[in-house]
């Protein structure tokens, strides 16, 4: 009996504090969730001090939720019609947002005209945030694609840094086949039936796996062809060696075996921590497909987008927050750029002082004034709604065509899977 | 209040047969676990049942009829992933209980020494967390992992073996991490059923001159029969639904070698464009299969 009272006055306490918890806050507070502690966390954080000073009344809560988990709960709320549980603003993957936007429709606040001046970001990342039209996201993070070298690796068999730029893939190959010939080290890295490195090459293009009409375009698509042809012929002089994994993948080029790699400009963040490497790194612009029309030197890979959830109590404050911070404020890229190397996507950070900076890693070079300069030119594409569907079918079509299958018929397949699957 | 609904309880009580009484007590003691497991098992299947219904994308659903279950008659991937799954069965389960009925065996002799420490150690991966341990074997089985080191330094191998690039290694991979990491567990159930066979008969059965091998094929197995079902269904159960493993150890690659019923429910919920519709189609297709195998395997093991 004296058990049974200690718990039903345990009980009666803990309900009395959650109830004045919820009737204590009295500010208006503004739920976050998003991923990465070093990098989105730190930005928002510094963004939630910056909305401090202009309206003290707002509190920014910040929570770390990994992306997949994210997804997860945020399709299980909105089906389920339950989003109380969800917060003010999340974090989206830009490849993911279409997606999100078409099937769960009024979850998400229409941001286009709450005075947000979407012009003063890439235009590539203003369109991939864009749903018929209607801007649904801050840009932030910039995936802009580089191809990081290294200088002293190019220098045993000859070659500088500017040899690599503004190339051809032919250059290249031919280039990286002389590399490995003097040196015996690749020049790039790639995860076995991932297709990243493909989609960033397809970018470089302007072309994408959907026709004008958002239909599934692979049998046909004499750019992927051309793609998948430059791939094979850098695996066979092995200029790029297949790992397994995301962590092979890294410790591929920290343990120097592979001299290079092109990725997102977010993958600085894991070449910098090898401080014996430091100094022998720079990066340049893609080589670019010279048989493809309209092909160029720049691509992007990943990036993320701030999103209002339409469910917010305070829709209007959480869009004037991002508006001020994000979307507004100079002063916060420049605070976390040196300390995270947040590259952002908004343009008039550009001109800062702090990305005029010389990065000492990379000997000197102003590694983020290239980068802002080439997410200017990086060709807009839409991924559409089905685009994690084409990614692994053409995943698939890819390790059937490095097993041996003839590449029309692979293809052929891809482009059937992915029209059974877009019903 | 409370003590006249007693009196009045009673009253209506004595009203009854001692027979009906003790009925009632007995539907007292089950109404509260029946009534948590109807609203926690079967009002979610027939609601699962209900949205396998529905057409549509995110929560744009629709009633469809039975269009979603004429879809996965068509759909190579879900044709693909059930393939892979009974690959599993057929070659994990009759491999991982054989062992176990093997190890059982060996550890239920008495003048086995360190018996309590071989039963703990082959016991112990059923305490890992499932995601660690695939985790773990894939750095062990990558083509410069542990393994493939081993077997070349004892010059067993030529090359190293891709073992996550190809399909058939990928899913034998698969097999050797279920039966790692299940072998001990099934092993734990025919310990305790060894336990409870009479040494007596054993004995006799050597007077009468029965060699090992009779005993286990004419006294353990049989007397264990109702064990070794118990686990078979389990097994059978539990790798038709396997997830963890295909997720962290291969994620379904390469090119769908290893992909699983469960990853591809995941696939079409969360990374693809959610079709929650189809997606509890499939769900129910799988429970549909985890029931007939069931109700075959009790029919074959059941005597009565």
């Amino acid at each position: 009996m004296k058990k049974k009272l200690t718990v039903l006055f345990l009980m009666i306490v803990m309900m009395a504090g959650f109830t004045t918890m919820t009737f204590a806050q009295e500010e208006t507070t503004i739920t976050v969730w998003c991923w990465d502690p070093n990098f989105n966390i730190y930005a928002m954080e510094e963004a939630a001090a910056i909305y401090k000073d202009i309206n003290p009344d707002v509190n920014i809560e910040i929570k770390e939720v990994a992306w997949e988990d994210l997804q997860t709960q945020l399709s299980t709320s909105l089906s389920a019609n339950q989003t109380d549980s969800l917060p003010d603003i999340i974090l989206m993957q830009d490849n993911a947002l279409a997606k999100n936007v078409n099937s769960f429709p009024n979850a998400f606040y229409d941001l286009s005209d709450s005075g947000i001046e979407f012009d003063k970001f890439a235009n590539f990342k203003v369109e991939l945030t864009k749903v018929d039209g209607k801007n649904y996201a801050v840009p932030f993070d910039n995936g802009a694609a580089i191809n990081a070298m290294r200088v002293d690796v190019l220098e045993e068999a000859g070659y500088t840094i500017e040899d690599f730029t503004n190339i051809t893939w032919e250059e290249f190959i031919e280039k990286g086949s002389d590399v490995k010939e003097k040196t015996g080290k690749p020049l790039l890295s790639a995860i076995a039936g991932q297709s990243d490195l493909l989609m960033i090459m397809m970018q470089s293009t302007g072309n994408w796996f959907f026709d004008q009409n958002g239909e599934p375009n692979i049998a046909d698509n004499e750019p992927l062809k051309e793609i998948i042809r430059v791939y094979q012929e850098l695996l066979e002089k092995e200029i790029l060696v297949q790992i397994n994994d995301w962590n092979q993948y890294i410790s591929s080029f920290q343990s120097g075996t592979v001299a290079g790699t092109m990725n997102g400009a977010w993958i600085i963040g894991s070449i910098v921590p090898v401080k014996e490497q430091a100094g022998n790194w720079r990066i340049t612009n893609l080589p670019r497909l010279a048989n493809v029309e309209g092909a160029t030197n720049y691509s992007n890979q990943g990036g993320s987008s701030w999103m209002v959830m339409a469910n917010s109590e305070h829709p209007e404050i959480a869009a004037d927050f991002l508006n001020q911070t994000f979307a507004g404020s100079k002063e916060l890229y420049e605070t976390i750029l040196p300390s995270s190397g947040a590259i952002a996507t908004y343009l008039p950070a550009g001109d800062s002082e702090v990305y005029n900076m010389p990065h000492p890693f990379f000997g000197g070079q102003k590694i983020y004034t290239e980068i802002i300069d080439y997410a200017a030119k990086v060709p807009e594409v839409d991924y559409g709604i089905y685009n994690y569907e084409a990614r692994d079918t053409i995943s698939t079509a890819i390790t059937q065509i490095m097993s041996g299958q003839d590449i029309q018929s692979a293809l052929d397949e891809a482009q059937s899977t992915l029209e059974f699957q877009m019903w | 209040m409370i003590n006249s609904t007693i009196e009045k309880f009673k009253a209506y009580k004595r009203g009854f047969s001692i027979n009906k009484k003790h009925k009632m007590i007995g539907w007292f003691f089950v109404i509260p676990g029946a009534l948590l497991i109807f609203s926690f098992y079967f009002y979610p299947i027939v609601r699962a049942f209900l949205l396998s219904l529905q057409g549509g994308v995110g929560n744009n659903l629709r009633f469809a009829g039975a269009a979603n279950y004429k879809r996965l008659l068509v759909d190579p991937l879900f044709k693909k992933s059930l393939f892979n799954v009974f690959v599993y069965l057929i070659l994990q389960v009759p491999i991982m209980l054989t062992l176990a009925l093997i190890l059982a065996g060996i550890l239920n002799d008495k003048t086995l020494r360190f018996r309590s420490f071989f039963r703990t150690a082959i016991f112990v991966p059923c305490a890992t967390s499932l995601v660690s341990y695939a985790i773990i074997f894939r750095s062990m089985f990558a083509l410069d992992g542990f393994v493939n080191t081993i077997l070349m330094n004892m010059n067993l191998l030529g090359e190293p073996i891709n073992w996550l690039g190809g399909p058939w290694t990928a899913r034998i991979l698969i097999v050797i991490g279920l039966t790692w990491r299940w072998t001990g567990y099934n092993m734990i159930f025919y310990l305790a059923g060894l336990q409870n066979i009479d040494p007596s008969i054993y004995e006799a059965a050597k007077i009468d001159g029965a060699s090992a091998f009779d005993r286990l094929t004419k006294i353990t197995i049989p007397m264990l029969k109702p064990i070794i079902l118990l686990t078979t269904i389990m097994s059978t159960n539990g790798t038709l639904q396997i997830f963890d493993e295909t997720k962290n150890l291969t994620n379904g690659g390469p090119a769908n070698a290893t992909l699983s019923v469960s990853q591809y429910i995941y696939r079409l919920s969360f990374e693809y464009v959610p079709r929650f519709g189809y997606a509890a189609a499939v769900a129910f297709i799988v429970f549909i299969i985890v029931a007939i195998l069931s109700f075959m395997q009790l029919k074959v093991g059941d005597e009565r």
